[in-house]
Parts: structure tokens; C-alpha cells; sequence
């Protein structure tokens, strides 16, 4: 046989012959060592070849450079991203301003006590229920000759409750004694003094800003809860240095009455039911029927807590019974003129309809029928029949100044 | 799974394959590879599929065939699939840059006939298909075969040499 060609070596080793032609192939590589060293040449050639066809296999794509798909991050993310900055932007800045406006408060009632006692405490009962947090003028509407009723105659309390009046018919605004804690929030506690330079004529806009702040921010709804702190620890450290930081000037005028405060809506089917603070310690429950469209009613707890801190510093021993003796009482054995309840108020309700008194467990009930509406409203608390009586008055006085704020 | 499918997913890889070993640029590669499955669509019968694949690809790069867009979209997409399951290469280091730039010199420097004869039978088609692919007879085939990969082997080895002799010189 002839020495194989490299051709027939190759389709040997691709398996490209047929059988008898393989067979013999194979036979004669085994005998001749030149054909053998072909066929070991050729098995090189084949794997040499291979191995740099496969060094093709990194070909670039594209002659012309397709752009490639780039990882773009999503535009949600994006959206994500950016609206957590905004929040975060936002919060930082009520924080920021929150913390500015919390010494900014201190100093103004620090400085501006005198003025503050120039303010009517009577501001619901003077038709003071247009006032809105954003209408601060009005405050002043009531500065009268009365010097001395106490810091918190008018402030923000008074135009928080004004507020929550327009828009439940609850909260009150009494001549203030003076009781209270610090209150939590710094924007609060600022409400209070947006109010007390309420003396005189220029608020800045950032008052009213800050008037505005606490009312919105007070529809929390914790408010029973820090009522009742405050309740528990009257006389604390902080009401002392706010003692001391108030001056002595407003402190022995300290008012004879407290304001009216919301501490909180129990929940009860068919009525609403209004628990008023109506002195450190003291609270009465207010209950009316649910058609009396309080569903809107605004607590407003935060915003007066502070402010009643001041005037815990003035009172802090004032017992509720005497300062319910007092309140009753206050207009005419201060001697000043006071302009309070009868006084500038319509007192819708002045006229006093049929009214049952009963009396449970030292808890006092008062009903009486609304004047407008007929349904029977219910006032209760531990305290004599003609204390809540008077705070009955209130919170119609209250109420029929916020039905007047509702139709203007 | 459409006989176009099928087809698809029988000969793709060593279609592109080839066609980039043959055209040193993939994407051209698989332009042309889509458009030889749009051929075979256009038949009624295919005798040897792998075959017939092989030549119409072989005859497109030397057409530069038009293209069907609708239907290339498609195939793109089965592409994009087969591609995903691929295992890509590893990253191109600057020795396996310079293979490749000598692997490719090397079959550059084949003749045509040859070139796609070991082309083809890199990508497993037999004597008989790269023969009916290539218009040979099929007793032609080793030879050109042998030639080719002797030649290739060659070719290569003297650019490597070359290269070595070139660092050598820039080293000393």
C-alpha cells in the first residue's frame, strides 16, 4: 500500500471514511512509522487549528460600535430618592424652626409680661370668635384699660380654643388662672407667646405663622394623655423656673379663672362627649347630641398646655375649689374692670332654660336644653351645681361663637 | 416551536460561531445568521438543513443579502434568549487580544475555499455537508481540509514567532 495522503489522513481522523477504508488505514499506520508520524501530525494540525479558531470567538461586536445598553437606575428610584429629600428637607426645617421659635417664645414671654396682662382675658366672650389663627388683629381687639389679668388671658390658648370652638362648639376661653406645665412641643409653647405681645399693634407675620402652627398641630389627639401629665406634675421644676421667668408682676393677678380646655372626646355612640379641663385636676364632661355637627371638633390640649405651664407658675398652690370660688367671683372682687363674661358677650344663653340638676357619687349633672337646637346637653364634674353652671355659660358662649364664626 | 424555531435553536450558536470566526465581527455575524433562518423560512424543504444552513450563510457574506426586518426581529429576540443562557467568555486579556489578532491574521490568509471548509467543519458539519455546502466533491474535502489546517497552523506559528522575535528586540 501506498503511504497515505494527507488528505485520506484527515478524513480518517474526522471519522469521514468509510469502514472498510478505515480498517485500512489503521492497519497501515501500524505498520509504516512515516504514515504514523503523518497521522501524528495531522492530530496536531487538527487540535493546532482548532484551538486558535477558537481565539476567533472574542470578536468584537459591531464594527460600527453598537451602543450599548447602559444600567440606568430606574426612574422610580429616582422619584423615590427625590421625595425622600423633600420630606427630609421639610422635616429638618420644622425641626429647625420648632427649635428656633421654642426660646423665641421664652423671650417673648419673658419681655413681654406686662403687655400680656394688658390683654383681656374675656376674648371668646367679646365676639372674638372671627378671630382665627390667621387673623391675629383680632387679638388685640380686647386690649382694654384691663391691666392685669394674667399672661395667659389671651394667647394662643384663647385662639386655639377659638378655633376648635368654630369648628365643635367646644373648648372655652375663660379669664386664666394661672396652672400648667411646659408644654411638649416647642411650636405650642411658641403659640402661647405669638399671642402675649398680642399687647400692642405689630405682630409679625411670623406670629400669626406660628398661631397658625400649633392649632393645626394640636388636632393630635394625645391630648388626654399630656393633660393628665399635666395635671400630675403641676407644681414641677419647670413651672417654678416659668415662675420665676413670668415675673412678679403678673403673678399676684393671677386670674381667678381657668380657661376652659379640651382634654379630650371619649368615644360614645349617639353623643359627643367633650372632657373639659376647667382647672388643674378639675375636669367636667360636656355631652351633646351628635346632630350638633361637632364631628369637627379641633383638640386643642397641646397648644393651651403651655401656656397654662406659665400660669401653674403663678398658682401653683391654688386649690381648684378656691380657684372655683374665685372664678365665680373674679370680675367683681378683682374690682377691676373686667370685661369678661356678661360684660362684651352676647351670652347667647345668658337666659338660663328649664334646667335639672342631679347629683351622684359627688358628681354633679346639670342638663339643660340647647337654645337652638332643643336637644338636651348634659354637663357633669365633680364640683357644686352653680361652678358648672358657670362653665356651662362658658361653653355656650363658646359655642354660639363658634356658630357665629361658622355663618359670618 | 415553529420548524423556524427549531432551526433556530438547533444552529444558531454554530452558525454565528462560524460566521464570526469567518467575518471577525459578531454582530455582522449574527445579522447574517438571522438572515439565513429568513431564508429557510422562504423553503419549502430543506434536504440537509446544516448544510443548507452553512451555504446560504456562506453566500450572504458574499451577497450582502437584503434583509427581511419583520422577521429578523424576531429572531433577534430568540437570540437575545439563546444569548442569555450562553456562558460568556471570559474578559479579553491583552494576550488573548493579541491571539485573537493573529488567529484571525492567520485564517485571513487562507484561501477562501479553505477557510470556510475548516470553518464549517469546526462547527461539526461532515465531509458530505461541507461538500454540498461548498459546491466540492466530497472526496476533495480532506484535502482541502488538511490544507487548510496545515496552513493555518503554519501561518500562525510564524506570526507567533515573529511577535516573540519583536519583544525580544524591545527587550533587549
Amino acid at each position: 500500500m501506498q503511504h497515505l495522503d494527507e488528505g485520506t489522513i484527515h478524513s480518517w481522523l474526522d471519522g469521514a471514511l468509510s469502514a472498510d477504508e478505515a480498517a485500512q488505514v489503521e492497519a497501515h499506520v501500524k505498520e509504516c512509522p512515516q504514515c504514523a508520524a503523518a497521522v501524528a501530525e495531522a492530530r496536531g494540525f487538527i487540535a493546532a487549528s482548532s484551538r486558535i479558531l477558537t481565539a476567533l470567538d472574542n470578536a468584537p461586536r459591531g464594527v460600527v460600535p453598537v451602543a450599548a445598553p447602559k444600567k440606568r437606575v430606574d426612574p422610580i428610584v429616582w422619584r423615590v430618592a427625590a421625595t425622600l429629600l423633600v420630606v427630609a428637607g421639610g422635616t429638618l426645617v420644622v425641626f429647625r424652626s420648632g427649635g428656633r421659635e421654642a426660646p423665641i417664645a421664652t423671650t417673648n414671654a419673658d419681655t413681654s409680661q406686662n403687655t400680656i396682662a394688658g390683654v383681656s382675658p374675656t376674648v371668646p366672650a367679646s365676639g372674638e370668635t372671627k378671630m382665627t389663627a390667621e387673623s391675629t388683629p383680632p387679638v388685640r381687639k380686647p386690649a382694654n384699660p384691663t391691666r392685669g389679668t394674667t399672661i395667659g388671658s389671651l394667647q394662643p390658648s384663647a385662639v386655639l380654643i377659638e378655633k376648635s370652638a368654630v369648628k365643635g362648639g367646644a373648648g372655652g376661653a375663660a379669664p386664666p388662672t394661672s396652672q400648667a406645665l411646659p408644654a411638649p412641643t416647642p411650636g405650642v409653647s411658641y403659640s402661647g407667646v405669638a399671642r402675649a405681645p398680642a399687647s400692642q399693634t405689630n405682630i409679625p407675620a411670623r406670629e400669626n405663622q406660628k398661631v397658625a402652627a400649633p392649632v393645626s398641630g394640636a388636632v393630635t389627639g394625645n391630648i388626654s394623655l399630656s393633660s393628665g401629665s399635666a395635671r400630675a406634675a403641676a407644681p414641677t421644676q419647670q413651672t417654678r423656673s416659668a415662675l420665676r421667668l413670668r415675673g412678679a408682676t403678673a403673678l399676684d393677678e393671677t386670674g381667678a379663672q381657668f380657661p376652659l380646655k379640651e382634654v379630650g372626646h371619649p368615644r360614645t355612640l349617639g353623643v359627643k362627649v367633650t372632657l373639659y379641663e376647667v382647672a388643674p385636676g378639675d375636669t367636667v364632661t360636656f355631652t351633646e347630641p351628635v346632630s350638633l355637627q361637632l364631628s369637627g371638633v379641633v383638640v386643642t390640649g397641646v397648644g393651651t398646655e403651655e401656656r397654662m405651664a406659665r400660669q401653674t407658675a403663678g398658682k401653683t398652690a391654688a386649690a381648684p375649689a378656691k380657684r372655683a370660688a374665685a372664678d365665680a367671683a373674679s370680675a367683681p372682687d378683682s374690682g377691676r374692670p373686667n370685661p369678661t363674661v356678661g360684660a362684651i358677650a352676647p351670652a347667647p344663653s345668658a337666659p338660663v332654660p328649664a334646667t335639672r340638676v342631679e347629683v351622684a357619687n359627688g358628681v354633679t349633672t346639670i342638663s339643660w336644653p340647647d337654645p337652638t337646637t332643643g336637644s338636651v346637653l348634659t354637663l357633669s364634674g365633680r364640683m357644686p351645681e352653680a361652678r358648672l353652671q358657670q362653665i356651662r355659660i362658658r361653653i355656650e358662649r363658646e359655642r354660639a361663637a363658634a356658630a357665629g364664626k361658622k355663618k359670618p | 416551536m415553529t420548524d423556524v424555531e427549531r432551526l433556530f435553536r438547533t444552529y444558531n450558536a454554530a452558525l454565528v460561531r462560524y460566521l464570526t470566526r469567518r467575518l471577525g465581527d459578531r454582530d455582522w455575524a449574527e445579522e447574517v445568521a438571522q438572515e439565513t433562518f429568513v431564508r429557510a423560512l422562504r423553503q419549502t424543504s430543506i434536504q440537509n438543513e446544516r448544510a443548507w444552513l452553512f451555504a446560504v450563510a456562506t453566500n450572504l457574506v458574499r451577497d450582502e443579502a437584503r434583509k427581511d426586518m419583520r422577521r429578523r426581529k424576531h429572531l433577534a429576540l430568540l437570540a437575545e434568549q439563546e444569548r442569555d443562557e450562553m456562558v460568556e467568555p471570559e474578559e479579553t486579556t491583552i494576550e488573548r487580544a493579541q491571539e485573537a489578532a493573529m488567529a484571525r491574521k492567520a485564517v485571513d490568509a487562507l484561501a477562501e475555499r479553505d477557510r470556510l471548509a475548516l470553518l464549517m467543519r469546526e462547527e461539526g458539519l461532515d465531509y458530505n455537508e461541507i461538500a454540498e455546502a461548498l459546491e466540492l466533491s466530497p472526496g476533495s474535502v480532506g484535502t482541502t481540509l488538511s490544507r487548510a489546517r496545515r496552513r493555518l497552523v503554519e501561518s500562525y506559528e510564524s506570526l507567533q514567532k515573529s511577535r516573540e522575535e519583536r519583544e525580544k528586540n524591545a527587550a533587549s
